[in-house]
């Protein structure tokens, strides 16, 4: 199983998108709404330089934007 | 290789009303569309569309992808249409990924892009201070000096989604005049945390791993000025997205599809534009939709007499 979280804001389109694409799938995330957080804001821009959303965390590495090539094959998920 | 009747490439308002148009004409018909997001779901709030005032763009799209995905039609997703070729009476579809589909007629439905600012540091801070998308990464600059570039609409709207988290906006106006509606320069005046420059060019965005600082010229005094800002919003209107099309349908001089509004037929028979992407005057979600309706009823007369 892949811990998988998401950091978005609730209005941003394609984290709409992404959060639906991985129900779709049935993955599991833990979400994380970085407009509420700003700590975790913060570290997600610590962490990856990027000062966007979506990303995505997959057990440690992260994805930026809605990659759905890389999420896919991090997640082993078949189009 | 299967043939379709009517192949639509878009989906926004036009592509999605042409789809479900074509579906109870009962077109074998195919959509392709790299996302249901596009314009409208960049958009925070939409108070002109009818029957649902104060919708967010992104709901909006859900609804338009709910409402479509009751009928009977084939969606490709994800996938953007490269290239649109005539194959005698027919024509060849190709994807950014390399997939081929043939059709009798095609509906183009692709609306705009942003206009990128087309200044060194622009694309390279992508992600890392310069953002086409305000209410996506607003959140990002709490406290921060942030600069909207772009004077209409989309810039005064961008400048009040961001005024809950920064603490300075600058917009730059390369003209002399504010072109944004009056209830948005209202508010916009309101704000102590809004600056408004006109006759400010950008020329470069500067920074290490993020952005820093901007370079602008007056183009009144002809000097230029270096501002420290953590942030840039590139919001200086849009560009149609015609590029697969270049050379195949005639084009006006701004690189919109031009079309015979009674049907929306280009230049090229069995090809059509509907939307933002053609030339038509005022660019509009309801007018968008009106379009998509009769390009598909134009494609179902023009397929029944081709047969």
């Amino acid at each position: 199983m892949n811990k998988v979280k998401v950091y978005s804001t609730p209005v941003c389109p394609y984290c709409v998108s992404l959060k639906e694409f991985l129900k779709k799938h049935n993955v599991d995330f833990e979400e994380i709404d970085v407009s509420q957080n700003q700590e975790a804001a913060r570290e997600m821009v610590e962490k990856t330089g990027q000062m966007a959303v979506p990303v995505l965390e997959i057990d440690g590495e992260f994805v930026v934007g809605f990659d759905r090539k890389r999420i896919s094959k991090l997640l082993n998920i078949e189009n | 290789m299967e043939l379709y009747d009517l192949i639509i490439i878009g989906g926004g308002p036009a592509g999605v009303t042409a789809g479900i148009y074509a579906a109870r004409k009962k077109l074998k018909t195919l959509l392709v569309t790299e996302d249901f997001i596009g314009q409208v779901g960049k958009t925070g709030q939409i108070d002109n569309y009818l029957g649902l005032p104060g919708i967010s763009g992104i709901e909006l799209m859900e609804k338009f992808k709910e409402h479509i995905k009751k009928f009977e039609i084939e969606i490709q997703e994800a996938e953007k249409v490269v290239r649109v070729k005539k194959e005698k009476e027919f024509f060849l579809i190709k994807t950014g990924s390399k997939k081929n589909f043939l059709t009798k007629s095609v509906i183009i439905a692709t609306g705009r892009d942003p206009r990128p600012l087309e200044v060194p540091g622009e694309k390279e801070f992508i992600g890392q201070g310069v953002s086409y998308c305000s209410i996506c990464d607003a959140p990002f600059f709490q406290d921060k000096a942030v600069a909207v570039i772009g004077g209409g609409n989309s810039g005064f709207e961008a400048a009040l989604d961001l005024l809950k988290y920064a603490k300075r906006i600058f917009i730059f106006e390369r003209s002399d005049k504010i072109i944004a509606d009056e209830i948005l320069q209202e508010e916009a005046k309101k704000e102590k945390k809004i600056e408004i420059h006109l006759n400010k060019e950008v020329k470069k965005i500067e920074g290490r791993g993020k952005v820093q600082s901007l370079l602008y010229h007056d183009l009144k005094t002809k000097k230029t000025f270096q501002v420290p800002i953590d942030g840039v919003f590139v919001q200086i209107g849009t560009i149609p997205a015609t590029a697969f099309v270049k050379g195949l349908v005639e084009f006006n001089e701004a690189d919109e599809i031009k079309v015979d509004f009674k049907t929306c037929q280009t230049s090229c028979p069995g090809i059509f534009a509907a939307g933002d992407v053609n030339d038509g005057k005022w660019k509009q979600i309801i007018i968008a939709a009106g379009e998509g309706a009769r390009a598909a009823l134009a494609v179902y007369k023009y397929l029944q007499n081709m047969n």
